[in-house]
Formats: structure tokens, sequence, C-alpha cells
């Protein structure tokens, strides 16, 4: 499984991504919305997207909107991964179409329990 | 009309213990597995630096992160996962520290009254502190080094009125 870690600090994206390695995704990364466009279109579309909310150039709230506007995107889960915390907040990610979100700071065992939510924990960590 | 002047200082809608409790879900999160930030005050370092993100809502200021420098670089190769021989730059201690700041600061915002926006994070010399009782600042240490979080409302501008954000 493909995983898209936008996030626009470095070490958040080591830390999603060397978890989400850890349970056998492939892994790219993007420091913002618009970066994280430019991967999809290259072709490279994956099965999840991690999102940090706050980011230059284009935000996740931003991201959201743009791949659900895309139909060609529908397949790909969309999990918001923030500070944001607020429950006005999450009523708007999940308005625009984001499926899951958790809140930083997490473990990974909070990481692993969205992905069994969203049915993305590929058999091999399952189990 | 809420601005910095107008708002209730930050004194009266947040308290030390709440600081240490978001700060006792962070660091092992993003620092590592049984590393803690202890309320314990030790004695500043001679040269600081510090990361912060500002909230703006019915209060404004900003969270900032204050250690020394090598402290900042420990706290990256922690946050960063890092082994010798593998070496942190500046910009991943800047990217790790304000990284820090921004989970307390959009956790410390959840807990304020009302709909604020956290702005991204900054590093290098901390912004000027407004009022004096519009300060919540709680002393500590990780692995015995000097480490505050300070919870500042925003400086006035030299004016009267206040800064653009």
């Amino acid at each position: 499984m493909r995983a898209l870690v936008i996030d626009d600090s470095r070490a958040m994206r080591r830390i999603v991504g060397t978890i989400l390695t850890d349970f056998g995704y492939e892994v790219r990364e993007a420091g913002d919305g618009r970066q994280a466009l430019d991967v999809l279109e290259e072709g490279w579309t994956p099965d999840l997207c991690c999102i940090d909310w706050n980011m230059p150039v284009m935000d996740g709230l931003q991201f959201v909107f743009a791949v659900r506007a895309t139909p060609a995107y529908r397949q790909v889960t969309l999990m918001m991964v923030t500070t944001e915390s607020e429950t006005g907040q999450i009523v708007k990610a999940l308005a625009a179409g984001a499926h899951e979100y958790l809140i930083k700071p997490f473990t990974a065992d909070a990481l692993r329990d969205k992905l069994a939510l969203l049915g993305l924990l590929p058999e091999e960590v399952t189990a | 009309m809420t601005t910095a002047q107008h708002a209730q200082p930050i004194s009266l809608l947040l308290d030390p213990a709440t600081v240490q409790s978001i700060a006792d879900e962070v660091w092992p999160s993003l620092v590592g597995d049984g590393e803690a930030f202890v309320p314990v005050p030790v004695a500043p370092p001679a040269e600081v630096v510090s990361a912060w993100v500002d909230i703006v809502g019915p209060w404004t200021g900003s969270v900032v992160l204050t250690c020394s420098p090598a402290t900042a670089r420990a706290l990256t190769e922690n946050v960063l996962m890092t082994r010798p021989p593998a070496v942190v730059d500046d910009e991943d201690v800047a990217d790790a520290l304000g990284e820090l700041a921004n989970v307390l600061g959009g956790n410390i915002k959840s807990v304020l009254p009302g709909e604020s926006r956290l702005g991204l994070p900054r590093v290098g010399t901390a912004p000027p502190r407004g009022r004096l009782d519009d300060v919540c600042a709680l002393a500590g240490q990780w692995r015995g080094d000097f480490l505050t979080i300070t919870v500042q409302g925003t400086a006035p501008h030299p004016s009267g009125t206040e800064v653009p954000q």
C-alpha cells in the first residue's frame, strides 16, 4: 500500500513516514498541499494521505477540497494529522471530505488504530 | 471588541498545571518513549534559542519554547531519531524545535475559549512579552538542562495599537 505524508515539518514527516514504513507502506512525502497535488498529478496515487492542517502555500483543508473535487482521486483515503483539535475544526475537515482525524501528539498505536478503522492496516500487521 | 489589550489575560485562562499536562503528552510522543519535561527549574544558560507559534483569537499571543542551543540540538536528535555518526544541521534544529512548539501551541490553543487561529512555527529570539499578568510560564528541564514553555500575550505596539497579524 502507498501513503503520502503531507506536512511542512520534516521531523513530523519522518515520524509519520517511519511508522507507516514499519507497517509495510511505500511512503512519499510532500511539504505542503501544492507539492502533494504535484505528486498525485504525476500519477503516483496513494491509498492514504496523512495531512497536516497548517502549512504554507496550500494548507491541509485546501488540499482536501482539491482532492475531493477531482473524481480521479475518489479512492484516496484522507486522514488529517494535526494539532487542530477543536470540534469545529474536525467537523470542517470531515465535511470537506476527510475520512479520519488524528490529533498530534499521537502514538504509533493510535495511528495503527486509525488505519485499522479505515481498513488500511496491512494483513501482516493485523495478524 | 477583543484585542490583546481588552481580552482576559492568559493567567486567568490557563494554569501551569495544564501546560505541564500537555507537555506530558507531547514529550513521549515526539521526543521519545520515557522522555519527559520535568517542571523543576534550573539555572538558565548564557545563550538561548526559542521556537514559537502565535495564537490569534479572543486571546492573542505566543507559545514559546526556550532552551540552550545545545539542548535544541539534543532535542532534535531525539525527535529525528538520529544516531551517530549522523548529525543534525541548523535546518533540522529549526524544524524539530518549531514542530515541538507547534504541537504544544496547538494543544494550548484547544483549551483556550473561543475560536483561534494558529500561526506557523518560527525560530529565533523570542518575541517580546506583553502585560506582566498576561504570561503563563512553566520553567523546567529536560535531561537536567534548562527549558521553559511560556504562553505570553502580544506586546502592545509602541504606538499603542496592536501589531497587525
